[in-house]
Parts: structure tokens; C-alpha cells; sequence
């Protein structure tokens, strides 16, 4: 009897220690159908680790690439190589600047608030303009900014002999001759086993946020001709890989943010600019209004209000807005404005470029990640292990500062669609990356 | 801004036991039998079990109880594999009773129950994946009941109960905004809850060898009327949390037993309860903030809990005049729907195995002790934080009781 209770009394005690807690079952994760040995990434700004407007070491390692890389290590392949910022770098925009960070900000009618400011004078240009490759350790992330389709065989696309705007300057990075690579020769280099891929939304991107003024977007057939191209040869070498589509980038808080209607007059705002635009046939009225626009097309003077469906770029000047009448007396310029034809330009260019990926992933026998559904989804807003994110700029939780790329969050999000296609696509288990541990958007 | 959907604060008691509330670490005796009881007038624990049944209590008695209850949690989350552990303290579960006759001829019976039919505390590890779901849930709680009882015959006997309870909820959770260096902002709410209730019972022996009872305990609902609520956010932050007052209610339902006693012999007593727990009172959690912003909006969380059985069959063995031993288990039909489960109710189906020893020195002073173990594993996919994974939880209690009579 003793006995018994002193036993019971032990066991009692070894399990409120212990002995009680239930056991991790071991889930063994498996690569499938992949052979991880050589994994290489290709993409553009997303894949790159570029957000909050600038290219910067904590953007880099959480960069969409290194996410995956990180799942793909548990199953055998071997750290990504990236070009990388020094850690000490503030970064780099290709504008000169420093990067974007939450800040304060004083606006023109005296109003402090919380905004996107630049997290130093003057960017890291030295360190941006060195090339980090190194032949003990070739690049492995070809996440290229600006990097379009059609550009993947040109040589010399990273060199900077060929001067301004002749060039890519992130290629030229990461170029294991600046003179003489492409980007398809250095990734064939590293004779790549697997591969994700997202390509053309930079391109797109470049484009829009431009207000698709300057330049345009290449054919569909030429993007269908590049695209092939590479993923053929990398197919060749017997590399299985993801492929991603295009997202609407026109749903993206760069452009969803300022309203177009976002015009709010009092009564004397609104008398003055109905002395100017009542001639001809424009009326405005206490509220919200459409903001003006330049539009050659519109009657005998060039200028419109917005109507519904039009964006507002990220780009335009607030001050101007709000202290000099910008968007009211004088007109936004075509720069700053997303115009409902040239809205279905872009979105009809994504959906033959779609097109295109969706049959090149089936013809190579690769993995689709829906990029266009999950951003879709995304901006509509998508609850994460009990994290609420959509498309509302700053706020929303998903993408960086910029308001084109995701921030480490977002990216992991992302890189786990890839996951997920890799996973179904070759019988792999792959753990995705739980997201809860890359980080939103950091307030002061 | 960042809606803030703060979860609900339920019944962490279940870790400890079957659908919270109706919780059976009320007595040690029952305890070791599955947690029925209410059929058998075995101790002053009656006046939670079957308030009628004190009646048939041979003594005058005064019943102290306590349960040291050891609850482990592992969440492993489906698409990360990643593990969460709880490492909550253990839960203090307590019991008092006395029951007091003037002789053996009274028609009537009066008794005082002191229990906490709640109490205990979930917490998870640090950083773990449902974080922004829940960090720490702690809920005290204590029923005071004064009781009275009728013996109409020396068959059967009626009894009732007034309800007070009063106790306090503090629940933590991680708020996914984030200060420069990185670590996430908080939310802590808190405050003290009151509610009142009713428990009644009958009791019948029919035969020489078989008693009834029916028992009915109200719901209790638990009215949180000016908690307070702490967020500790980045500064560029704290007008969209601010600090404040909040109201919100946990209705603790409502529970109805019918129980069968049966004397198989002088040594070996069986006992039967089959508990129908009205948990649909638990259709929404909500919390309404004093001071609303664009971040801090009411929650209204669907829970839709459902209705649900419990089975509990246990036995009481006499060794000797002095020495008893006792075995139990009970079947427990979990209230949370698919769907709905979460951090601090990862609730399922279960089996409780439960054993017990009594002692009686001499007499007027005895001991019982009594053993539950249950493991639970629940794999689902919250339909309000998408949280998916595997809840798996085992749980300790063992538990000893003094009592004197006379």
C-alpha cells in the first residue's frame, strides 16, 4: 500500500515535470520529385529583396528568394548566394536615394504625421555600384529589378561602360563579367537542378508606375520568345522548376491609395474653380470631387475630371496637391495618372503574358504559382494566422513602403505559394515559412 | 487600421476537464469515479453534485479539496510544421463544503459549497505562430453556494442552491504592429466578472439497491462590466489603442444530470451521470471598447458552440470499513464545432480515466485522493484566424481531499 503510494507519487511527480508533455511526431519533409543540389531563383524586384523603394541588406535577406531558399535548405539545397548591400549600408535607390522608413513629417499646411520618409540624406551609391561576385561562390538569386524579358540574352546588360540607362544596374551587381555575361548565360552557369521563376511584373511595374507614359511593354510573342528561351535551356538541363504568373500591379497600393475623387472643396474652393472650368462645361461642388487631369484627348483644352476606375500614382507630389493646387486649377500631368485606357492596356498585356507562363508551365511539365490570384486575394484582404493584411497602404500589412513591393511579411506569404506549387507539382514536402516571423512594417 | 479581433476568453478549465464549466474536480470522491455522482450521497461534495442528495448523508461534515492540475498543450501548425508549446502553471482547483444536520430525524439539511468550477491558466511559449490569437488566457473563479435540502421521505428529498460567482479574466495576445526593432506590439485585457445561478436536484432511492437523481444547474452568466484594456503599441501608434475600458460577458451554461446509483453489493457501489450541457449559449464573444478607433473596433467572434453529452461511469470498491478504492471514466462530447477551435479552447472529444483511494481514520477523519488523465488532439482550421494545425494535450490532476464528520 505504502508502496503504491510512494509509486504513484514518483509517477505523479515525473509527469507534471515531463513526462506529460505531448511528444513532437517527426514529419519527415521530403524534396519529392526536386533535386534541391543546385537551386536558383530568377525574378525580378520581389525575388531581389527589393521594398521600401531602395535595394538594402535587411530587404535582401528577407528578399522572396531567401525565404525559399531558407524551406529549401531543410531539404538539401545550399544557401542561396545573393548580391548583398553591406549590413551597414543604408541602401540604394536608382534614383540616388536612401531607401524609405516610417517617420514624421511635416506637410505644407503645418500638419505633422506619421509618413514615409528616407532613412538617410543621400543613398549608398558606392556600395550599390560594386559588383559582389565571386567565383568560390557564384550568385544563386538572379532576382534582377527592372530586369525585362526581353533582356535575358542580351550581353553585356550589366555592364556600366555602356552608360546611363544602357545598362542594368543591379545586373551589373551580380554579372560574372560585366562586359561579356548575360543574364541567361551567368544562370546557365551555375547549371541550375531547380528553379523558381517570376518573371514580367517588373517590367509591367516600370511601366505603370511611369503612368505608362514613356516606353511600352513588349509584344506578348516577345515575351513568349524570351520566356521560352530560358526556361527550355534550364528544362534542358533537366532543372524542374515553379513558374509564376503576372499580378494585376494596378491593384497595388502605389496606385489604390489617393482616391480619385479625393478633390474636397469648401464652398470657396469650389466657386473658384467653377469660374475657371464652368466654360467649359466642368462644375464642381462642396465635397469630394474628381480631380482634374491632363488628357490631350479631352475637348478643346486638353483637361478632364477623373471618372471612376482612374488611379492616382504614389508619385505625385502631396504638397502640390494640398498647398498648390495641384489635381484642381492645374491638372495632374499624364506622369502621376493611370487612365482607364491605359489601365486595360496593362491589365490585357498581364493576361497575355498569363497566358503565355500558364502554357509554358505546362508544356515544360513546371509548377504554376498563381501570383495573379494570390495578389487578388491579398488586396481584397487575407486573415494569417490571425493577422489581418489587404492592399491599404502602410496600414494594410503586406507590402513595403513603396507601395509596388511586399515587405518581409508579404514576401514570405508569397514564397510560400511557391511552396505550395512546388509541393503539389513533385510529391515534395516543403515546409512553408511561417510568416509570423518575418517582420511588417516597423513604427517609430 | 489594424483591426484588432480579440479572441475569446473561455474555459481554459478545459484543459482540466470535460466542457468547462461542468467540471468534476468538485470532490474527491466523485473524481475518482469518472465524476459522476450525482446519485450517490457519498460526501458533502453532494452540495455541487446534487444538492437533494445531502439529505441522505449519514453525517454532518465538513469537506476540504484540492487538485493540483498539470495541463501540456503542443499546437503543431500544418503548413510550417512549426511547434508551439503551453507552459501554464499549474491549475489550483479547490473545493469546501460543509453540510450540517441537527439529528438524524431532520427533515431538513443545509449545506455551503466554496468550489471553482474555473481556474487556471493557458500560456504559450514566446513567439509561437498563434501569438496574435493568444499568448496567455487566465480566468479565476469561485462559486458560493449556500444550499438547503428537504427530505420528504426516506425516499426521496429534494434540495437547492443560490449561485454567486465571482472571479477575473486577464487575456493576452500579440498585436501585429511592430516597434523599430522589431518586436510586436500588445494587448492586455482585464478585469473581474460577477454572475449569479441556481443549482437544484432530486433524489430518489427507488429500491433498496437503486437511487435517481436529477439535477439542474443554471446558467451563470459572467458579466464583465468595466475591464480594462492595455495596449502597449509603438508611440506614432497609441491613439489608434488607446487605453480604456471594456465590457464583455461569458455565459457559463446551463447543465442538466440524470444520474443512477446502484448498490451491486455491502462492498461494491456503481454510479452513472449523463450530463446534457446547454453550450449553444456560447454563440458569440464579443468585447465592446469604451473608446473606439479606426484600429480599435468591437469584435463580435463567432463561436457557435453546440450542445453536448457527457457519459461518466464510475465504481466504489470497499476493501475494508476503512479502505475504499475507485475507478472511473467518462466520455466527453467536446461543444466546439469545427472551425471554432482556438488557442485557449482546443477542445475535443475525450476519454477521462480517473482512480481514487479513501481513508477513514477511525471515526470522523478521512482522506481521499484521486488520479484523472485525459489526452486530447483536435486538428482544425479557425475560421476567423485561419490558425491550421494539430492541438494535441494531455492532462494530469491528481487530486486529495480532507474531511471530518460527525
Amino acid at each position: 500500500m505504502r508502496k503504491g503510494i510512494k509509486f504513484s507519487l514518483i509517477i505523479v511527480g515525473a509527469c507534471a515535470m515531463f513526462a506529460c508533455k505531448p511528444k513532437v511526431e517527426d514529419m519527415e519533409s521530403s524534396a519529392g520529385d526536386i533535386n534541391t543540389s543546385k537551386f536558383v531563383v530568377i525574378g525580378g524586384s520581389d525575388m531581389a529583396g527589393m521594398m521600401d523603394d531602395g535595394l538594402y541588406y535587411d530587404g535582401q535577406i528577407n528578399s522572396v528568394a531567401a525565404i525559399l531558399s531558407t524551406q529549401f535548405e531543410l531539404v538539401g539545397a545550399s544557401p542561396i548566394q545573393q548580391a548583398m548591400m553591406p549590413s551597414s549600408s543604408v541602401g540604394y535607390t536608382i534614383f540616388g536615394n536612401a531607401p524609405l522608413e516610417l517617420g514624421y513629417k511635416t506637410d505644407c499646411l503645418n500638419v505633422t504625421g506619421l509618413s514615409p520618409v528616407r532613412s538617410a540624406q543621400t543613398g549608398d551609391g558606392a556600395s550599390f555600384s560594386m559588383n559582389t561576385y565571386s567565383a568560390s561562390a557564384p550568385i544563386t538569386n538572379f532576382g534582377i529589378p527592372l530586369l525585362s524579358v526581353a533582356q535575358l540574352t542580351t550581353i553585356g546588360l550589366g555592364n556600366p561602360a555602356n552608360g546611363p540607362g544602357n545598362y542594368n544596374p543591379f545586373f551589373a551587381r551580380m554579372a560574372s563579367n560585366q562586359a561579356t555575361a548575360s543574364v541567361k548565360s551567368d544562370i546557365l552557369a551555375t547549371q541550375p537542378t531547380c528553379f523558381a521563376l517570376s518573371l514580367g511584373m517588373d517590367e509591367v511595374m516600370l511601366y505603370a508606375a511611369g503612368g505608362a507614359k514613356n516606353g511600352g511593354l513588349i509584344s506578348t510573342a516577345a515575351f513568349d520568345l524570351g520566356l521560352n528561351d530560358l526556361v527550355g535551356s534550364l528544362t534542358n538541363l533537366g532543372a524542374k522548376g515553379a513558374i509564376a504568373t503576372i499580378p494585376d500591379v494596378t491593384e497595388f497600393p502605389y496606385f489604390t491609395t489617393i482616391p480619385y475623387n479625393g478633390l474636397n472643396l469648401d464652398e470657396e474652393n469650389a466657386a473658384t474653380l467653377n469660374s475657371i472650368y464652368n466654360p467649359i462645361g466642368i462644375y464642381f461642388h462642396v465635397g469630394a470631387n474628381a480631380f482634374m487631369i491632363e488628357d490631350p484627348t479631352a475637348g478643346s483644352f486638353g483637361v478632364r475630371q477623373m471618372v471612376p476606375g482612374e488611379k492616382i500614382l504614389l508619385s505625385v507630389p502631396l504638397d502640390s496637391v494640398k498647398c498648390n493646387k495641384m489635381g484642381s486649377v492645374f491638372p495632374f500631368r499624364d506622369e502621376f495618372v493611370l487612365e482607364l485606357s491605359e489601365i486595360t492596356e496593362i491589365q490585357n498585356q498581364i493576361a497575355g503574358y498569363n497566358d503565355v507562363i500558364r502554357a509554358t508551365a505546362v508544356n515544360n511539365s513546371l509548377a504554376l504559382v498563381d501570383a495573379h490570384t494570390f495578389y487578388q486575394t491579398l488586396n481584397e484582404g487575407i486573415v494569417y494566422n490571425g493577422v489581418s493584411m489587404n492592399a491599404t497602404f502602410v496600414s494594410g500589412g503586406a507590402y513595403s513602403l513603396d507601395g509596388r513591393t511586399l515587405n518581409p511579411r508579404g514576401n514570405a506569404l508569397l514564397a510560400n505559394q511557391f511552396i505550395a506549387a512546388f509541393n503539389a507539382k513533385y510529391n515534395a514536402t516543403i515546409w512553408q515559412a511561417n510568416a509570423t516571423k518575418y517582420r511588417g512594417i516597423k513604427f517609430p | 487600421m489594424y483591426k484588432l479581433t480579440i479572441i475569446a476568453f473561455i474555459a481554459t478549465a478545459f484543459s482540466a476537464n470535460a466542457q468547462g464549466y461542468q467540471v468534476n474536480l468538485q470532490g474527491q470522491k466523485q473524481q475518482g469515479m469518472g465524476g459522476a455522482g450525482a446519485a450517490l450521497p457519498l460526501d458533502a461534495a453532494a452540495v455541487f453534485f446534487n444538492p437533494a442528495s445531502i439529505s441522505f448523508l449519514k453525517n454532518s461534515s465538513i469537506n476540504l479539496g484540492f487538485t493540483p492540475t498539470f495541463a501540456n498543450t503542443l499546437y503543431t501548425d500544418k503548413a510550417s510544421n512549426e511547434t508551439g508549446r503551453t507552459n501554464s502553471p499549474m491549475g489550483t482547483p479547490f473545493s469546501a463544503y460543509g453540510v450540517y444536520r441537527k439529528s438524524e430525524e431532520s427533515m431538513f439539511y443545509f449545506g455551503l459549497g466554496v468550489y471553482t468550477p474555473f481556474g487556471s491558466t493557458v500560456q504559450y511559449e514566446d513567439e509561437w505562430i498563434g501569438r496574435f490569437a493568444l499568448t496567455r488566457l487566465q480566468l479565476k473563479n469561485i462559486f458560493i453556494q449556500p444550499t438547503m435540502s428537504f427530505k420528504m421521505s426516506d425516499k426521496v428529498s429534494i434540495g437547492a442552491g443560490f449561485v454567486y460567482s465571482t472571479g477575473s479574466v486577464n487575456l493576452q495576445k500579440d498585436i501585429p504592429v511592430q516597434f523599430s526593432d522589431g518586436t510586436y506590439g500588445s494587448a492586455e485585457l482585464s478585469g473581474k466578472a460577477q454572475g449569479f445561478g441556481y443549482n437544484v436536484g432530486f433524489y430518489m432511492n427507488a429500491t433498496e439497491k437503486i437511487s435517481v437523481g436529477i439535477t439542474y444547474r443554471s446558467q451563470v452568466n459572467m458579466a464583465v462590466k468595466d475591464g480594462k484594456a492595455e495596449f502597449t503599441v509603438p508611440q506614432s501608434l497609441a491613439s489608434n489603442f488607446p487605453n480604456g475600458s471594456f465590457t464583455s460577458s461569458l455565459p457559463l451554461p446551463q447543465v442538466l444530470t440524470i444520474a443512477g446509483g446502484y448498490k451491486v453489493n455491502n462492498q461494491l457501489a456503481l454510479a452513472l451521470d449523463v450530463n446534457y450541457v446547454s453550450w449553444s449559449a456560447y454563440d458569440t464573444l464579443s468585447f465592446d471598447y469604451e473608446q473606439n478607433t479606426a484600429s480599435l473596433v468591437d469584435t463580435r467572434s463567432a463561436r457557435e458552440y453546440k450542445n453536448t453529452f457527457s457519459f461518466r461511469l464510475g465504481g466504489e470498491y470497499k476493501i475494508t470499513e476503512q479502505l475504499q478504492a475507485r475507478l472511473g471514466f467518462a466520455y466527453c462530447l467536446t461543444p466546439v464545432q469545427d472551425g471554432y477551435v482556438t488557442p485557449e479552447t482546443p477542445d475535443a472529444n475525450r476519454i477521462n480515466y480517473t482512480l481514487g483511494l479513501g481513508y477513514l481514520f477511525g471515526e470522523h477523519f478521512g482522506v481521499d485522493a484521486s488520479l484523472l488523465f485525459t489526452h486530447l488532439e483536435r486538428t482544425d482550421r479557425n475560421l476567423e484566424t485561419n490558425l491550421e494545425g494539430t492541438y494535441k494535450t494531455n492532462v494530469l490532476a491528481p487530486g486529495i481531499s480532507v474531511y471530518y464528520q460527525f
